[in-house]
């Protein structure tokens, strides 16, 4: 039967697989923050084939599961003699699926400075990478800090995905605590839970962005 | 059958969704506050651990499922808590002042609801929904987690025979994308038809 000490005896291995799952999911973000800015910057800078290539590149990945890509960046390189272990392959594999997603959001946080921003940066003597640098992306981060902590979340919940390479995370080890006690309702349970304790504190900031983003239009429209 | 998963959970969820955001929009507190509870939670677990909780654990407890119910019940009620937030913000959508002329025309809060607000929120709602079904699509490959037989399950199999991961992998990628990618163009069609019906 199912004792506080029996969940107590859980608590240290569910605990360790939290902070890889926070580790993992903070190292995929940064990944994809970068990467999704530098392929947002590469398709609006006027090349047409670098447009084109990011343009596949996203339709690509949102258009196939985040486990279909998993799967061929860790079992599909390996078959090609490329060894990459599961928690690398998971940080490589989520953080190159949300950069896509990520791109889409700086492209419509750029699009929604008014041009006439950067032709008059531009008229003042500004180099274009100065224009987006000093006077675009401070305005867009604001725009798209919203749906930039909502990836944040998707991003913690999608790491369990990586229980499926056997990457070392929550969810790994509450499969492992369960083939080892057979109790899976009360192992996954808590593991939901624990998801809930990490993911819900993300939503109330997303939320509060959200309310702060929406009080700037009014004011801006009064 | 990972279409049966995806059209099963879809209509679950439509129909959580569409019951959640009554309540959530409603006027008793404590159906609010339920609806409320039921999205922020169902929102913030994984998918995955969901599919485990009903299929594992239920399973452990003497509630045997088979995995495609499982799937759907577990899709379904996870995609329901996301479309409680999209029916809810496009019942926001429309403003207050139409709920009050209906009401001032002697229609009752429930048939406001059915003719006045709903059709317009449906509009509202569209492209969200579409990108739901989308993202319904891709994450049904989970449920060869819990070994419904969808096309990310077979793919495993296939590959535990033949060990060609790569091409058997890129295989399943391209065929999620012929679903997908004409899914997603039909979404941005119905946009701009939708958004030009408007602007007229």
């Amino acid at each position: 039967m199912i004792s506080m000490s029996l969940i107590e005896s859980w608590l240290p291995e569910l605990g360790v697989g939290a902070l890889r799952t926070v580790e993992m999911a903070s190292l995929a973000y940064l990944l994809a923050a970068v990467a999704g800015l530098l392929i947002a910057l590469a398709e609006g800078s006027g090349l047409r084939w670098l447009y084109l290539v990011c343009r596949t590149y996203i339709e690509f990945i949102r258009g196939t599961p985040t486990l279909t890509q998993l799967f061929l960046i860790y079992f599909g390189l390996t078959s090609l003699n490329v060894v990459i272990p599961g928690f690398q392959a998971a940080v490589i594999a989520l953080g190159l699926h949300y950069a896509a997603y990520m791109a889409e959001t700086y492209r419509s946080g750029i699009a929604a400075i008014s041009s006439g921003q950067s032709e008059a940066a531009a008229a003042l003597g500004l180099h274009r990478l100065n224009v987006m640098r000093l006077v675009v992306l401070p305005q867009a981060i604001r725009i798209i800090l919203p749906p930039m902590t909502n990836f944040a979340i998707s991003l913690l919940k999608d790491t369990s995905v990586a229980s499926l390479i056997a990457a070392p995370e929550l969810m790994m080890n509450a499969t492992d605590i369960t083939s080892e006690y057979y109790m899976p309702m009360p192992v996954y349970l808590i593991t939901g839970a624990i998801y809930f304790l990490m993911a819900f504190p993300l939503s109330l900031l997303a939320g509060h962005f959200e309310r702060r983003s929406g009080n700037r239009l009014r004011r801006d429209l009064v | 059958m990972t279409v049966i998963v995806t059209v099963g959970g879809f209509v679950v969820s439509v129909i959580l969704g569409l019951l959640f955001a009554g309540a959530r929009t409603g006027r008793n507190p404590v159906l609010r506050w339920l609806a409320y509870a039921y999205v922020e939670v169902f929102r913030a677990v994984p998918v995955l651990t969901q599919l485990f909780i009903i299929y594992f654990g239920l399973g452990a407890i003497g509630i045997k499922l088979n995995p495609i119910p499982a799937a759907i019940i577990g899709f379904g009620i996870n995609g329901g808590a996301n479309l409680t937030e999209v029916f809810r913000a496009g019942i926001e959508a429309v403003g207050r002042g139409q709920a009050e002329a209906a009401h001032a025309l002697g229609l009752s809060r429930t048939w406001t609801m059915i003719h006045v607000i709903m059709p317009q929120a449906f509009r509202v709602s569209l492209p969200s929904l579409v990108n739901f079904s989308i993202g319904l699509l891709k994450d049904t490959s989970l449920a060869s987690a819990v070994a419904a037989p969808e096309v990310s399950f077979n793919a495993h199999m296939l590959v535990d025979r033949t060990f060609l991961s790569t091409q058997i992998y890129l295989l399943v990628a391209v065929l999620y994308l012929t679903i997908s990618f004409p899914l997603a163009v039909f979404g941005r069609r119905l946009e701009r038809r939708l958004t030009a019906g408007r602007s007229r």
